[in-house]
């Protein structure tokens, strides 16, 4: 039979579910050996994802199988399956490998720690809900998993749940994308109450959507709301405030979920219901003046940070918002190969961050440096990553931003303009890091054991995501759009050479900017911040959006709970309270009746007697009355 | 009025009411002890008034009203004698010292 | 309702009667509410001889013989020999309860009204003549020997009964 491996599937996201609960019973014993089996179960879903990919290259039709009857009400049932697309099995590809590369890189970081079964176990039930996310079959069961990603990240933020910063990040993450979810959440009641039969599988809502089924006020709204959840989660203005802080977790999760695959939930969302967005040109408009911004928001913030995972978490935030731009130009295939770009130089770039803290034990860059020769390895794959992300010919990341930008030269010169400024921030921002960890002199002294190269377990994991981050690009240029025609269908054929060569202007100025204040010192670092001292402290403090909310939405919402809880504790508790000391009462009241008093028996035996009397004779007498 | 029987039992009634009223709100025993024998009075009243105006008039109301009356003297004495044993036991003759039956 | 009362005392039987009850009742509520017991025990003795009255005026003499001599003589100084043998020097004070008193009068008046409703709801059958013969010791005599000679029987024990139980209660204990 043809989809032999598409029909095995469903093994892709059992390995690591298998893993979580073999981890939940046994890890404390298991220990270090944890991560043996994240590892391989990991393993095994990249094996199996590989060979799905390799069969659905030469495949026409989806697969789908959607036969377990999850709830029957009425004459409706919703039903549960898995679905392998062209996208589909690319996500697959992507998240087990990142995955397996971050398994094998935690078990040399997470070294000394003692909770490490809890964080194999946590990762891998995070890989389970992400491939689960990833070949949902309709929309409810992605909305399923969607809510377990965002408990696993909750989870993993709040790894070292002893260090208030990440209890508070932990929070922060779970509750910023909680309100993108509820957007998403009436976004799937709209569309069950709109769609002809009730149906929520993709395949019945790209029908439904190209014949038009549902009216286009309808449509706006529902495509609006499915890009909410994915500004939720996927980190865009205004949501964006918990990615930096779920910083606080552990470098290989920042890795994995918050620059490969949990971020990108929300742009392979929006990919997968496209076809609500193509039928709504005000929700594509919105999406992409929403990602456009976002890009170079994020990208002004990351020039002014310190600490080296903040700066990679807006750079995270800036490409996904050149992700959701594409998206929202109509350049859908441009938007997933910068997906498929990014999550391998973005985790490399962390997992080399990572490399980096885990030797000198410190995160401020300021107070690194020198680091180039004592960590060979590590600086030139972070050196590597840092020009994919630049978009440096021929690197992959050159590749997916010029087939962004191209479009939005064709679209909107507004679009190319503000994403061209956002690659020259990148790069600039990227050359800083750079040149202040790696290059000249360590600014303070490193303490302890002299900083020298991470172990091998970590140092594989880099080589082999440096080499597809130079690699990956190439099933996408101008020259060769293969990617397009199996993803999408139609090619884009024309070159155009402006683009290419003006994003690459834009890289190395802001590559050679970055040399001259940090390397060279031609330009004194605090040139701009000595003068207008008001805008570096614009930006150093993330524009003070946190501020805002903080006064806005978390002062008055606090307060309203507190009121609440005033009332619960004194209306609610009190009416439970009086009937209880009601009946107290009434219970004393009848014990003081038995004091041993004969005349009070008296009394009350004669009380008894009259209403017997009454009751018993006298309704003979009412009633005839 | 033809018939007097109502007013004799109207009669018999006040008096037992009253000596209910006494016999449960007095503190002193004794004087629970006489207000028992006024009720015991009044439903004598009743039979009397009943033997001589009551539907089957005959003598067996005035039998009876005699053994209630001998039944009376006998519970007073006994009555009495408790009392008097009691007032050794606590000192006093308060019925609401006599409160072991409580619980 | 003043023509029944004239009605009523027209009869001389009647007016007996009436000024009988009103001394029965008046003294019976003296009874409840004066302070000292032995005024108490007085009045009751009151009461006791308005109802050997209101007994000779039912035609049963013997009863109200008997009433006399028991109630009125051997129940009274019985009462008194207690109150003797009980000694309290101080006044009797009523304790202060009054939710007690008030819900205890407000039943004892409720118990009355119920009574006095099912009175004044029956209708008695006319009495057709009551026989009570000459001499009612004699009546009452035969009747007792007669056919109630067992319950006679049995109160003679009741009586021994009590007064050899009462002897023993009230016994000094000996040492």
């Amino acid at each position: 039979m043809e989809s032999t491996y598409a029909q095995l599937a469903w093994i892709v996201p059992l390995a690591p579910l298998i893993a979580f609960l073999i981890l939940l019973a046994v890890g404390r014993q298991l220990n270090r050996y944890s991560a043996h089996i994240g590892f391989i179960a990991s393993l095994v879903s990249f094996i199996f994802s590989i060979l799905i990919l390799i069969e659905r290259l030469g495949e026409e039709t989806n697969y789908t199988w959607n036969d377990w009857d999850w709830l029957s009400v009425g004459g409706l049932s919703l039903q549960m399956g898995f679905e392998i697309t062209n996208l589909n099995a690319l996500m697959l590809v992507i998240v087990t490998g990142v995955s397996m590369l971050v398994n094998l890189y935690s078990a040399g970081y997470m070294k000394n720690d003692d909770r490490i079964h809890v964080f194999f176990s946590y990762v891998a039930l995070f890989t389970f809900s992400m491939l689960g996310l990833v070949i949902s079959e309709n929309i409810l069961e992605l909305y399923i998993f969607w809510e377990l990603v965002g408990v696993c990240s909750f989870l993993l933020v709040g790894f070292w749940y002893f260090k208030p910063e990440a209890k508070a990040a932990a929070k922060k993450a779970f509750i910023v994308t909680r309100i993108g979810d509820v957007g998403l959440f009436i976004a799937i009641l709209l569309l069950f109450w709109y769609m002809p039969g009730h149906q929520l599988s993709f395949s019945a809502i790209h029908n439904a959507l190209s014949e038009g089924a549902i009216s286009s006020g309808i449509v706006t709204l529902i495509a609006i709301l499915i890009f909410v959840g994915a500004i939720g989660k996927s980190g865009q203005f205004p949501l964006h405030t918990w990615l930096p802080d779920a910083m606080e977790g552990p470098t290989p999760i920042s890795a994995l979920i918050h620059a490969a695959t949990m971020v990108a939930a929300g742009v392979y969302l929006v990919a997968v219901t496209y076809p609500v967005f193509e039928a709504s040109a005000t929700a594509l408009t919105v999406v992409a003046i929403v990602g456009a911004f976002t890009a170079l928001f994020a990208a002004t913030i990351g020039i002014a940070q310190n600490d080296i995972k903040r700066v990679l978490a807006y750079s995270t935030v800036s490409q996904l918002g050149y992700m959701m731009l594409a998206l929202g130009i109509g350049a859908q295939v441009a938007g997933i190969f910068h997906l498929f770009t990014h999550a391998f130089f973005k985790a490399l770039l962390f997992l080399a961050a990572g490399s980096v803290i885990h030797m000198v034990h410190k995160q401020n860059i300021n107070e690194m440096g020198g680091l180039g020769k004592r960590m060979k390895i590590t600086a030139w794959t972070f050196g590597i990553g840092a020009l994919a992300l630049s978009g440096i010919f021929p690197l992959a990341g050159f590749w997916s931003k010029d087939a962004i930008l191209a479009v939005a030269y064709d679209e909107n010169p507004l679009y190319f303009a503000v994403g061209l400024i956002a690659a020259f921030f990148t790069a600039f921002y990227m050359a800083r890091v750079f040149f202040l960890v790696f290059a000249g002199k360590p600014r303070t002294p490193y303490e302890g054991q002299e900083p020298k190269e991470s172990p091998a377990v970590m140092t594989i994991p880099l080589i082999l995501l440096a080499i597809m981050a130079v690699v990956a690009g190439f099933v996408f240029t101008p020259f060769n759009p293969w990617l397009g025609e199996w993803l999408g269908g139609a090619a884009e054929e024309h070159v155009n050479w402006t683009v290419m060569i003006l994003s690459n202007v834009v890289g190395l100025l802001g590559i050679g900017l970055g040399y001259l204040m940090y390397k060279k010192g031609s330009i004194a670092r605090d040139a701009v911040s000595s003068r207008v001292p008001a805008l570096y402290n614009l930006v150093h403090n993330k524009y003070y959006i946190d501020e805002l909310y903080q006064l806005i939405v978390v002062v008055p919402l606090k307060a309203l709970g507190d009121l609440l809880s005033l009332f619960d504790r004194y209306v609610v508790d009190g009416v439970v309270k009086l009937a209880a000391g009601s009946a107290l009462y009434v219970g004393r009241l009848g014990s003081r009746l038995q004091n041993g008093q004969l005349q009070g028996y008296g009394l009350v035996s004669l009380v008894g007697i009259l209403l017997l009397m009454v009751l018993l004779v006298g309704r003979r007498f009412f009633h005839v009355g | 009025m033809d018939n007097i029987l109502p007013s004799y039992l109207i009669l018999g009634a006040i008096l037992f009411c009253i000596g209910l009223y006494g016999a449960l709100a007095k503190k002193n025993a004794i004087i629970v002890l006489l207000s028992v024998e006024l009720m015991l009075n009044a439903c004598n009243l009743n039979f009397i008034a009943f033997a001589k105006y009551g539907p089957v008039p005959s003598l067996n109301g005035q039998i009876f009203s005699l053994f209630n009356i001998a039944v009376a003297a006998a519970e007073a004495a006994v009555g009495v004698a408790i009392l008097i044993a009691l007032f050794r036991q606590k000192g006093t003759s308060d019925v609401v010292d006599m409160d072991s039956m409580r619980h | 309702m003043i023509d029944n009362l004239l009605d009523f005392l027209s009869d001389g039987e009647n007016i007996v009667f009436a000024i009988l009850a009103v001394i029965m009742i008046s003294s019976s509520v003296f009874m409840i509410s004066f302070t000292k017991v032995v005024h108490m025990v007085v009045s009751l003795a009151l009461v006791f001889l308005s109802a050997a009255g209101l007994y000779v005026l039912l035609e049963a003499e013997f009863v109200a013989f008997v009433q006399v001599l028991i109630y009125a003589g051997a129940i009274t100084i019985l009462m008194i020999f207690g109150i003797m043998m009980t000694r309290h020097d101080k006044q009797d004070e009523e304790p202060k309860r009054p939710f007690y008193n008030v819900l205890l009068f407000v039943g004892a008046f409720a118990l009355f009204g119920v009574i006095f409703f099912a009175i004044q709801d029956t209708t008695f059958a006319p009495s057709y003549g009551f026989e009570p013969g000459l001499d009612n010791t004699r009546e009452i005599g035969l009747l007792l020997y007669r056919e109630y000679v067992i319950p006679f029987e049995l109160v003679s024990v009741l009586l021994t009964v009590a007064f050899i139980g009462s002897i023993v209660m009230a016994k000094r204990e000996e040492e």
